[in-house]
């Protein structure tokens, strides 16, 4: 038996073809930038479409708290984007659609932080997983291990539809309108990949909710939200949405717009893919800060947005897709392991109460609970991703969640085995009360990973949860329920806008050195799926922001009106009031006096906004025409390798793929429906291109389409020669090369 | 070896001094003044994991980590690419872990100790190093040849059992020596890594 020396032929069999030939081609693409043969920023847009992102100090550059010290990285000069060098670690995202995760899918990314990252994976604010610290040239394999496990990285990042998100407690909800799992399941991979997601100008994010009123899907922050509805229609029970548009947080948040009412669920995916169009074309792509789909619809003011959705929607080829997925919405419904089931009193292990009281739910089905992993910040090491996958195999089967609060959310546990339950979580150290309380503090990665990063979010949040930890059991209920979220920075990656308690992270120079800070941000709305962001009241020295946390606590307790929210208190007393809190705050001994005042929390070095580099968040705005180009030269490159391998047949086949290619790629701009079929793209090519004469090289002529039409007709046949395939290389280089000089003639005089 | 990716830790004496985050600033000056000829990149703190890897420094060929990832504190040198040879890279990786397990002892801030002739390995590479008796056959044989020379005597070595984990082995020496006399044995301080 041969012993597989590659992860690829140890895989073989086991990831989806086109998967296969993603990664394959993404492997393919890391060679050719290493060879100097794809340009820097086309390779930055690629490596972000499979979620393989920069990290901080990437430029090659890190203060240490005295001086700026370069990182020689052993690739010199090579990079993987603009200012992003080759071998410095990166962050890989990997979307978890709704977050849901199998046991066996837990074992395999554990495996992965275990040899490629530092021993942690990371839950997200989105129900993505995050591994840090990662090389680039591991990536291929990191992904093929995830695609036998059934998880597909493409789109991650980049300027694309990122994860489908929703609420974790779909399907088991007693107060969901209807189970939106086949809707958000089958819109993931719908819009994933689909030509009319793949030239935004700026990332396109999505999210289901059952019901209105729990925060658990924060439609209200995304550029599509869906909240499921019924209505009864001609007598009959209909399912739709709650359609929201355009909302979105950053540094500037946006509310979402009512788009409609009440969009039938076979409307639901066409609609979508018309807002996707009218983004693609209208959105900004110059200005990366208002490139979001909520500064279309703000300028454009949401009727004559809709209106132009439904314009759109007109003109769309039907796709069988819309629907056929409604024939059979049980397809995602789980199997609970065991029988439901009452808790029996007794003796329960030691905190089993208090970790029930704030960890457990009652599901909407008899006998059955979910029950919530605490999960400081988010992370977890390999041994308890595996503990916890023994959980569901033992438990509940394969209906984890990471949710959005960076925690993981067990479904279908029955009642009577909560106690075993909580004594094996607490064996892997993560039976810890408290979750989504006060004491769990949701953060971004901050200044620990992200090159935006100005004040650690990550350090604010372990010393809030630190000293909240200490005196939580004293604390009022109604203090206990505070959201407290941690941003690193004004983009909002820890969605402080909708906390009852927001930071983000700003620097201010005092005493004549730069000090981290906190903008404190209150008055947001977590319930009504976000219903309203909060407002900055003003910056606050990072080393007193636990005070501050204290304080307005405290005075919450204290003066609360009976069943009054932190929002309301905050409305009653006034934002002037908290301002007086602030201003006490502000000022910090000098720098002899206490230094530590001047560097932030859990990092000794002298404070700086030195290491801030630049975002890959917003990706590259690659023309869709070069992304294409490059495909087709990529395909040459490879037909070339198999010819070198002696496979004529095959190489002479993937000569023809590039010259499809390059021609879908110049041919989707005159016509945005181009579909995929090669009978198609020869058909509008040859419209488009040749008979205009558009195509015409100035010496040569239609020589070079000729090579594509000829191609076409002699495709598939079998036994070509080695001097067979070594000329339609040739010929597939001309017309590839051809079809670059033509766009750039026309780009000029494109729309 | 095989594997290029490995994990090699040395315990630490139980202490009423540990503190876990004294080591932050220590491993922010061991980059800031090059105390280790390793390329060096960054430090992070993950003390709020339970029996996580603690707090890491970041390196471009291996981390350093002091944390329990096994359920007991210690100094882990986790190799993640390049390295020597096959035949080097076991005693690389213990020269190394040795060499940065007495800069810490020497850390006045730290007072920490370690015990020198308690060690574990993992194998963090599943494809080349499967956990199978073929790997642990072929593993247990270098540690016995590399520790012999190095401790002296016979060496103790229980596999783990754990089908999902790396291969994973407690290694126990026959001796003690200090770290000094150890980095001796081993060729001094490591040059920059290969």
């Amino acid at each position: 038996m041969t012993v597989a020396t590659t992860w690829k032929q140890k895989l073989a069999g086991q990831v989806r073809e086109d998967w296969a030939r993603e990664i394959d081609i993404f492997e393919t693409q890391i060679e050719l930038r290493k060879k100097g043969k794809v340009e820097e920023k086309l390779f930055a847009e690629t490596r972000l479409r499979r979620g393989t992102y920069g990290q901080r100090y990437d430029n090659g550059q890190r203060h240490d708290g005295e001086k700026t010290q370069t990182l020689p990285y052993p690739s010199g000069e090579l990079t993987k984007g603009p200012v992003t060098m080759w071998d410095a670690p990166g962050m890989q995202r990997i979307k978890i659609p709704y977050g849901k995760l199998s046991a066996d899918q837990l074992d395999t990314l554990s495996e992965l932080a275990e040899e490629y990252s530092d021993q942690i994976l990371h839950i997200t604010t989105r129900q993505d997983i995050q591994l840090h610290f990662i090389h680039i040239e591991d990536t291929p394999d990191l992904m093929r291990r995830l695609a036998a496990a059934g998880i597909t990285t493409r789109e991650a990042c980049g300027n694309t539809v990122r994860n489908v998100t929703a609420c974790p407690y779909a399907g088991v909800c007693s107060t969901e309108s209807f189970d939106v799992i086949p809707y958000a399941d089958a819109l993931a991979f719908f819009l994933l990949g689909h030509p009319d997601t793949q030239d935004f100008g700026r990332k396109f994010k999505v999210a289901f909710s059952g019901c209105k009123d729990e925060p658990c899907g924060l439609t209200n922050f995304h550029d599509a939200g869906a909240i499921a509805r019924t209505r009864v229609v001609n007598g009959e029970l209909k399912r739709g949405f709650e359609y929201y548009v355009g909302g979105g947080l950053g540094a500037v948040p946006y509310p979402a717009s009512l788009f409609d009412e009440f969009l039938s669920e076979e409307e639901l995916f066409p609609i979508t893919q018309a807002v996707c169009r009218v983004f693609a074309r209208l959105g900004e792509r110059e200005n990366r800060a208002r490139a979001r789909l909520k500064f279309v619809v703000k300028k454009l003011g949401i009727e004559e947005f809709k209106r132009l959705v439904l314009e759109e929607r007109a003109k769309l080829r039907p796709d069988e897709r819309w629907t056929s997925f409604l024939k059979d919405l049980h397809v995602t419904d789980e199997k609970p392991l065991k029988p439901g089931s009452e808790l029996a009193p007794g003796n329960y292990p030691a905190g089993f109460e208090a970790w029930f009281k704030t960890n457990v739910q009652p599901q909407s089905q008899k006998g059955y609970s979910t029950a919530k992993a605490t999960l400081p910040l988010g992370d977890f090491t390999p041994g308890q991703g595996r503990a916890m996958a023994e959980l569901a195999r033992k438990f509940t089967g394969d209906s984890m969640r990471a949710t959005v609060e960076q925690n993981m959310l067990f479904r279908w546990v029955s009642n009577a085995d909560l106690p075993a339950f909580y004594q094996e979580l607490s064996k892997a150290g993560l039976g810890s009360a408290g979750a989504d309380h006060i004491t769990d503090v949701t953060s971004c990665p901050g200044t620990d990973t992200c090159k935006l990063g100005i004040s650690s979010s990550r350090g604010l949040a372990t010393e809030l949860h630190k000293q909240l930890s200490v005196i939580s059991d004293q604390l009022d209920p109604a203090a206990q329920g505070l959201h407290i979220k941690c941003s690193g920075c004004s983009n909002s990656c820890g969605q402080h806008h909708v906390a009852d308690m927001g930071f983000l992270g700003v620097s201010r120079n005092m005493n004549g050195r730069r000090v981290p800070h906190f903008q404190l941000v209150i008055g947001g709305q977590y319930k009504n799926n976000a219903g309203s962001y909060g407002l900055a009241i003003g910056a606050i020295p990072s080393k007193h922001v636990p005070k501050a946390v204290k304080t307005l606590t405290d005075r919450f307790v204290a003066e609360k009106l009976d069943g009054e929210t932190f929002q309301a208190f905050v409305a009653r007393i006034g934002k002037k009031e908290i301002r007086k809190l602030v201003d006490q705050l502000a000022v910090i001994p000098s720098y002899e006096q206490d230094p530590s005042y001047y560097s932030d929390w859990g990092d000794p070095r002298e404070y700086t906004i030195g290491d801030l580099g630049v975002g890959e968040c917003a990706g590259e705005v690659v023309p869709l025409v070069q992304v294409g180009l490059a495909d087709s030269e990529r395909e040459l490159f490879e037909a070339q390798l198999l010819l070198d391998e002696g496979s004529s047949d095959r190489a002479a086949a993937r000569a023809f793929s590039a010259m499809v290619l390059a021609a879908q790629a110049l041919t989707r701009e005159k016509n945005s429906f181009l579909g995929e079929g090669v009978d198609e793209i020869v058909s509008e090519f040859r419209t488009h291109y040749y008979d205009t004469k558009l195509f015409f090289d100035p010496f040569a002529g239609g020589k070079f389409a000729h090579y594509f039409f000829r191609a076409y007709e002699h495709r598939g046949e079998a036994g070509a020669s080695k001097e067979g395939a070594h000329q339609l290389i040739e010929e597939a280089q001309l017309f590839v090369e051809a079809a670059h000089q033509c766009y750039t003639r026309i780009a000029g005089a494109l729309p | 070896m095989l594997s290029e990716r490995l994990q090699l830790k040395l315990y630490l004496e139980p202490s009423a001094h540990f503190e876990l985050e004294a080591l932050i600033p220590v491993f922010h000056r061991v980059i800031r003044e090059q105390l280790i000829k390793e390329l060096l990149i960054d430090v992070v703190d993950y003390s709020h994991v339970p029996d996580g890897p603690g707090v890491v420094l970041i390196g471009h060929e291996a981390d350093y980590y002091v944390g329990a990832l096994d359920g007991a504190s210690g100094l882990v040198y986790s190799r993640k690419r390049g390295g020597p040879g096959p035949d080097a890279r076991l005693e690389d990786a213990l020269r190394r872990l040795v060499n940065v397990a007495r800069l810490l002892e020497q850390e006045s801030s730290l007072k920490w100790r370690f015990k020198s002739g308690e060690l574990s390995l993992r194998l963090t590479d599943r494809l080349h190093a499967p956990n199978d008796d073929a790997t642990f056959a072929a593993t247990r044989a270098e540690v016995e040849a590399l520790f012999g020379r190095v401790y002296g005597g016979s060496v103790a070595i229980e596999r783990l059992p754990a089908a999902k984990e790396p291969l994973s082995l407690r290694i126990k020496a026959a001796s003690s020596p200090s770290l000094e006399a150890l980095l001796e044995k081993l060729g001094g301080p490591p040059a920059a890594a290969s």
